[in-house]
């Protein structure tokens, strides 16, 4: 079996497994920005450097397959250098990047993180800021608060590799690279879906989830509660971030096995309706053509006359239910229980059946 | 005029589509407006949002109306020298554009395809390339022993010297393996800078599963202070249109693309007609000179893009791809063009193989000087009596190419530096006794690279020269890698005193640290390169750094 050795310690892999993914599974704590490992490992932050016996520079992990015999080195004091050099430089152009609300995104505290680690508060590299903020993108969702990149290109990947949308892109080069859309336009006349994606991945808060951004001043820490997204079938695996017994915001659960981090415009950012002051708080009954506020026993009693009536003129086929994709999964599963056990028919659906 | 749907129809059938199309509805409009690229976009069927991007990632392709007919003007480290700035004002709507190679002639400037070239005051002129003076030492040559004969351009010119003799003599009577043999035992190597050996490259595609396997002509010569390939396809297109039908015949390539820098317009047509009248005699195409080896050969214009020399960047652009270079290994000899089989040769290279296997491997080694093999083109420009380009035995002294060939310095002046390798080798401050060769020049802290000399005499200004590299480096990085997207940047603002420490010692520790990390990390040669421009300016020029950071401080 083909082995490589990692920090002193021979350990064997995969066919195709990169040298950051077997330091991974050995709890190798090496760095990175551009990676997502859902996404093609791309070699840009070039903070994943090990040495490699044999090679006159340090490589990128990500991109280096394992091969057998190899002899590589995580965390060299001449690769902590690279790497301080290359936090120093980033947060040099990205200042305010240690100060990020994560309600803005999952990924969005990496780059604080490895600030701290690699103690780079700003003070070297002085110098211009690239990246240009988009207010002018006054989409209710997605924040473009650009000057906060730093040209990882996750965002544009994600949308590429797992949205298949093409929705951004990079324009211009080196310094002047800036995350666009075609003709540098608003997302919103873009192919854009606003599925969020992009904004999951940000490693630094560059894009955000206005939503979720809107309780960042409320006082206390938020929780997360892991459930799963009961718009439609697939059954993406979410956790929802409640503040105060309220839910401020939705992340995908990148565990997910059905979706992997991903959601869509509705899993993502459709949450708000669960507070809303237009929710009904009891149960109405038609009178006379107009819906007044009823007693629970007196809507019943309606509701099952009417079903009776249905099934005892037409039989039991006559009745057709239809649950809503914004009902809690328990309601959904009553629904059906009580049209097939109640009424004797199949004749049940769900609104995100599509 | 042709319509949008003319245009697509004419160029989506055709291998690596996306840059003449895009250059058809440039030359047609004068721009690239936005329904072109929806039609574009449509047409190849490339997201918008990705064909946007990539547009402006080139420098010449114009989004505004009236763009294409704007000068643009050379700024590149000589031309700036003898007034790119003055001229540039003299000129309507003029903008700048880097090292456009006529540094032997300068200044040059493009205006919609004509390539000008003229000085502050006097008239622009559509001029032919400077021919190369005959070899000052009288040694013989390779790639120009016949290059100075009239006629030589023409098919008739360059076959009545011998020309595609070699490429009949392997189809008719040689073979595959023979060829790689004889370009092996050569010791010819990679012409354009990497130096790579060329006999090794074309026998792991030769060897590679899978095809059709491809040919490229690295024609992309945008190294600033380069302009030898510029004269080798000006003057002796066949020869590299010869050495391209041979690596086709010796790895199995049916298909072949000459990859030529956008400033190059003139050498565009020269390239087709050449390539016209080869098909028509039956030295490409279908059935080459009656045998079973067919060969399609193509010319793809770049826009304007440096990083696009870099060879995975070149096949990114090729295939209408954002040009960012790829991860290495797979290497393009085994994922090249689509992911199959590649050479990819410097026009160099190519050029010096018909003369290689007409005359033998030992006679090529012989060329060099020493244990050097072969040959090697320099473009010698700058503060010296005779620019231009030359081509030395490789293992040449420096001394003798400056002062002997090419004149010395100035009247009343000396000289100060030399940059090697274009400007990727940073500077010399002491060469007296730099051999032109890698082993000498790589234990000095630098490289031949693809042989580009510029000369500074005492006049000169070290710092504010290193300033204007970098500036290069920073304006054509490509923005994928961190060290070089960021360090480019910062080494320029350090250099131009914009931004950094004011305490000296501190401003060298950053320049240092940023440079070290730049060499070890980058994910291409030029991050990894830029950072010698700061390296040699530091090393040969303390005094010069020390003056400038003083003067900041008053």
């Amino acid at each position: 079996m083909s082995t490589i050795t990692i920090d002193g310690q021979s350990v064997p892999f995969e066919d195709g497994e990169t040298i950051y993914e077997v330091s991974r599974r050995l709890e190798r704590d090496v760095p990175t920005l551009c990676y997502d490992d859902r996404l093609e490992a791309f070699g840009a932050c070039r903070l994943c450097v090990v040495e490699l016996e044999g090679a006159r520079n340090p490589v990128a992990s990500c991109t280096t397959m394992a091969a057998d015999g190899m002899v590589v080195r995580t965390a060299t004091e001449a690769i902590e250098r690279h790497r301080k050099t290359l936090m120093d430089l980033v947060v040099s152009e990205n200042p305010k990047g240690a100060r990020i609300d994560p309600l803005r995104g999952l990924a969005s505290q990496e780059l604080a993180h490895l600030a701290v680690r690699y103690e780079s508060d700003g003070s070297r590299f002085v110098g211009k800021q690239s990246g240009t903020s988009r207010p002018d993108d006054t989409n209710p969702m997605i924040l473009r608060d650009y000057d906060n990149c730093i040209s990882c290109y996750r965002c544009v990947r994600v949308c590429a590799e797992r949205e298949g949308d093409y929705a951004i892109s990079v324009a211009n080069r080196g310094f002047e690279t800036q995350i666009t859309t075609e003709f540098a336009g608003l997302l919103e006349d873009s192919d854009c879906t606003f599925c969020g994606q992009c904004v999951q991945t940000c490693p630094t808060g560059a894009l955000g989830d206005l939503r979720s951004m809107e309780a960042q001043d409320q006082p206390g820490e938020f929780e997360k509660t892991r459930s799963i997204c009961p718009y439609c079938g697939v059954g993406c695996s979410v956790d929802i971030l409640t503040k105060n017994e309220k839910i401020v915001g939705v992340q995908p659960a990148m565990d997910g096995p059905a979706n992997l981090g991903a959601l869509c415009v509705k899993g993502q950012f459709g949450w708000d309706w669960v507070d809303s002051d237009e929710r009904l708080t009891q149960p109405l009954v038609r009178k006379d053509g107009k819906l007044v506020p009823a007693s629970w026993e007196e809507a019943w009693e309606r509701a099952a006359k009417g079903f009776k009536s249905v099934v005892e003129k037409h039989g039991r086929h006559a009745v057709y239910a239809v649950a809503s994709g914004r009902a809690p999964h328990e309601s959904a599963y009553s629904v059906q229980k009580f049209v097939r056990y109640g009424f004797g028919t199949n004749y049940v659906d769900n609104c995100s059946r599509a | 005029m042709s319509t949008d749907q003319d245009l697509v129809a004419r160029w989506a059938v055709e291998p690596a589509p996306l840059l003449p199309l895009l250059h058809a509805f440039h030359n047609r409009d004068g721009y690239l407006s936005e329904a072109a690229l929806r039609a574009v976009s449509e047409g190849l069927r490339i997201p918008l949002a990705d064909l946007y991007g990539t547009v402006t990632f080139y420098h010449h392709f114009a989004r505004e109306e009236g763009g294409h007919s704007r000068p643009r003007v050379c700024d590149g480290p000589i031309c700036k020298l003898r007034g790119s700035d003055e001229l540039m004002a003299e000129l309507d709507g003029a903008t700048p554009m880097p090292c456009a190679g006529r540094c032997d002639d300068p200044i040059p400037v493009l205006v919609e395809n004509r390539y000008l070239a003229g000085r502050p005051g006097a008239k622009l002129r559509e001029t032919p390339a400077p021919m190369p003076d005959d070899n000052p030492g009288e040694l013989e040559e390779c790639c120009f022993a016949g290059i100075r004969e009239d006629g030589r351009a023409t098919l008739m010119g360059y076959c009545s010297d011998g020309g595609y003799g070699a490429l009949t003599r392997a189809v008719r009577e040689g073979s595959p393996a023979g060829v790689i043999e004889v370009v092996e035992a050569s010791g010819l190597a990679g012409r354009g800078g990497a130096g790579f050996p060329t006999g090794r490259k074309w026998r792991a595609v030769a060897e590679a599963p899978g095809g059709p396997k491809t040919i490229v002509c690295n024609a992309d010569e945008g190294e600033p202070g380069c302009f030898k390939d510029r004269v080798l396809m000006d003057y002796d297109p066949h020869a590299v249109i010869e050495g391209m039908a041979l690596a086709a015949f010796a790895t199995g390539a049916t298909r072949g693309f000459i990859y030529l820098r956008y400033e190059y317009p003139h050498t565009e047509r020269i390239l087709e007609d050449a390539i016209l009248d080869a098909r028509d005699a039956g030295l490409l195409g279908q059935r080459i000179l009656g045998s079973d080896f067919s060969f399609e050969l193509y010319v793809r214009r770049g826009a304007g893009a440096y990083i696009c020399g870099e060879e995975t960047s070149l096949l990114n652009s090729l295939e209408g791809k954002h040009p960012f270079p790829r991860n290495k290994p797979p290497y393009p000899v085994t994922h090249g063009f689509e992911d199959l089989p590649t050479v990819v040769n410097n026009v160099e290279t190519l050029a010096s193989v018909p003369p290689i296997l007409a005359k033998g491997a030992d006679w090529y080694r012989g060329l060099g000087l020493g244990d050097h093999a072969g040959t090697k083109i320099i473009s010698l420009s700058g503060d010296v009596q005779r620019p231009g380009n030359y081509e030395v035995p490789i293992g040449l002294p420096l001394d003798t190419l400056l002062n002997d060939w090419a004149g010395g310095p100035l009247e009343g002046r000396t000289f100060q530096a030399v940059t090697m390798a274009g400007l990727s080798g940073g500077f010399l401050g002491k060469f007296d006794d730099v051999t032109l060769d890698e082993p000498c020049l790589r234990a000095r802290g630098s490289f031949l690279g693809a042989g580009g000399i510029m000369v500074f005499d005492d006049r000169r200004d070290m710092v504010d020269l290193a300033r204007q590299a970098m500036a290069f480096f920073a304006h054509e990085s490509c923005g994928k890698c961190f060290p070089c997207r960021i360090g480019t940047q910062r080494l320029t603002e350090r250099l131009a005193g914009e931004a950094g420490p004011a305490d000296a010692d501190e401003w060298k520790r950053e320049v240092a640290d940023i440079g070290t990390t730049m060499a070890a990390v980058s994910a291409c040669g030029l991050g990894i390169a830029a950072p010698l421009i700061t390296q040699s300016l530091l090393r040969d020029f303390p005094d010069a750094v020390d003056a400038n950071l003083e003067a900041r401080k008053s």
